[in-house]
């Protein structure tokens, strides 16, 4: 079979690498998801443990994401997860 | 800590890839009879064998977990053979779309290695249906690691049986794989394959430390006995 | 010598085949099976008769489909009438169950294709010159179905959806066995009379399989019953 010329056998190649590429970012999209959970379970237990007392947490009013105020989230930072709870914590209090 | 080392590891492997793929484009030559389809090879290949060293990898570390009965190498089976399934996609993939440009079928039962590929993934995807069919955790993780152990000493029986099945009258599809390679083409799939390694490691330890935080965040939820959160009630194999 | 552990081997082998015969209901219900499957397979492929690699392939094809049926119910028993219990406790050693269940679904499928292979012939083949050498392909065959079967059922019996776990798991598994079987077969169903083109290399495949299967089987096995 002779090979294709350069402009069809192109689309072909970077197909190939782009698949690659989508699967990479699918992956770290549903990774995304699954840290989105965790972080706002955390944000529940540490409510939670700060009322001290048995009871579902209610959703308040103040649970918005406060995104827009704190920078994204950078890895150098090296932020334990506790940290920036009670940081995000803090900013909500001292903003609402 | 499965996080530990993450950084230096995403960085290595983000270094590894551009590297590689310059190689791919700017270094390898052109192959005498595929052309420029051929630098598809630099990325199936290299995911196949990635892929195909991850099921072993799953296979010893059940191995690891019947013999120890520690829950931490059932979870680096499971991640394994994770991740080893969303590599097979990849390679599938990509040799479909190179058997496409090569031969004008989008699947070709010409090419052994891929057919045997495709069966290899089949057995490993019937893994998750299996494992979460499976209530008790102590059971699903044994049981898992004992699929796991079938399926491993199944991949190199189902290889050379699919070789022997090959037609002697068809070509083979992909002639570059052995066949002595040029000089500068094995240092590129050299490249490639330590780039597309080092992707698999750090995904698998990226997954882990997801894996770890979940069972951290129930192990405090437990501690302080809150309530549970609504959420799928399957029950999946838990990092302490 | 009667170890104990052969002792026990017996009494299980004993025990289901006895189970068996006494209701002869899956036998029966297999080989009716097998033989409405060839003739959904005479109208699907418009045949009267069948040669190489098409008389292999609907042959096999139509043996592993009936094995699976006979595999969904090995352990059923076992798990219903707390027999699990009662080899847990015991003081063998539990491949002995192993062993006996392997064994047990060995005569199963040979008794099966003592049934359905001659029919497959009366309709389908001009002559039974191939019979003899295709028994023991099958015989093989049979014994790394036997094995893995085994295998697949004890675990997928403890699950939901387990109708649908053993044969889901089971399949991907028996693909080598299917290349081989159906290699050897093809040439031995030759229009022209049997030939043993490839012979002995399948039948070393077949081989391979069963001792990897069964020796994985034996080392593996002592997990799946722990509690």
């Amino acid at each position: 079979m002779p090979a294709l010329p350069l402009e069809e056998a192109g689309k072909y190649v970077a197909g190939a690498y782009v698949v690659f590429a989508a699967l990479i970012v699918v992956y770290v999209a549903i990774m995304a998801a699954k840290l989105q959970r965790i972080e706002r379970e955390l944000r529940e237990l540490a409510r939670f443990a700060e009322q001290g007392s048995p009871g579902t947490p209610g959703r308040e009013a103040e649970d918005v994401p406060v995104d827009s105020a704190q920078p994204p989230a950078d890895s150098d930072r090296n932020l334990t997860p506790s940290e920036s709870v009670g940081g995000a914590a803090e900013r909500v209090r001292g903003g609402s | 800590m499965y996080g530990k080392g993450l950084k230096p590891l995403s960085i290595a492997t983000v270094a590894a890839l551009a590297v590689s793929l310059s190689l791919v484009f700017f270094y390898a030559p052109l192959d005498a009879d595929q052309g420029f389809v051929q630098k598809i090879f630099y990325l199936h290949v290299p995911l196949a064998i990635v892929a195909l060293l991850g099921f072993v990898a799953g296979g010893v570390f059940a191995i690891l977990h019947l013999r120890s009965g520690d829950a931490r190498w059932d979870a680096y089976s499971y991640v394994s053979i994770h991740m080893s399934v969303i590599f097979g996609v990849a390679v599938l993939a990509t040799g479909s779309i190179w058997a496409k440009a090569s031969w004008g079928h989008w699947w070709v039962w010409d090419e052994p290695t891929l057919v045997s590929f495709l069966i290899v993934f089949l057995m490993y995807a019937t893994y998750y249906p299996f494992r979460y069919a499976i209530e008790d955790r102590d059971r699903q993780a044994r049981y898992a690691s004992v699929f796991a152990i079938v399926a491993g000493a199944f991949v190199p029986l189902n290889f050379t049986a699919v070789r022997l099945a090959e037609s002697l009258v068809h070509p083979r599809v992909f002639a570059t794989t052995g066949g002595g390679l040029p000089g500068e083409m094995m240092l590129t799939f050299l490249a490639s394959l330590a780039a597309i390694g080092l992707l698999w490691v750090t995904l698998v330890k990226f997954e882990l430390t997801a894996k770890s935080a979940s069972g951290q965040l129930k192990r405090l939820r437990r501690a302080l006995d809150a309530p549970a959160p609504g959420g799928s009630s399957r029950v999946a194999p838990e990092v302490g | 010598m009667m170890t104990p552990s052969r002792r026990a081997l017996a009494a299980i082998l004993a025990k289901d085949l006895r189970t068996e015969l006494r209701t002869l209901q899956s036998l029966p219900a297999m080989a009716l099976f097998a033989v409405t499957t060839f003739v959904i397979f005479r109208f699907g492929l418009d045949r009267t008769s069948l040669s190489g690699d098409l008389a292999a392939g609907v042959l096999w094809a139509t043996l592993l489909f009936a094995a699976i049926l006979g595999v969904n119910r090995l352990f059923v028993a076992e798990r219903e009438e707390g027999g699990f219990d009662a080899i847990r406790l015991a003081p063998i050693d539990r491949t002995a169950l192993f062993a006996a269940k392997a064994a047990a679904l060995l005569v199963y499928l040979v008794a099966l294709e003592l049934v359905v292979v001659p029919v497959f012939a009366l309709f389908f083949l001009d002559s039974a010159a191939a019979l003899a050498p295709l028994a023991a392909v099958l015989l093989l065959a049979d014994l790394g179905l036997a094995a893995t079967g085994t295998l697949v059922s004890s675990m997928a019996v403890n699950s939901r959806a387990r109708d649908l776990l053993a044969p889901l798991v089971l399949l991907p598994l028996a693909v080598p066995l299917s290349i081989a079987a159906t290699g050897a077969a093809e040439p031995l169903l030759a229009a022209g009379g049997p030939s043993y083109e490839r012979f002995g290399t399948w039948l070393a495949v077949l081989g391979l399989y069963d001792l990897i299967f069964l020796l994985v089987g034996y080392a593996v096995f002592d997990f799946l019953l722990e509690d």
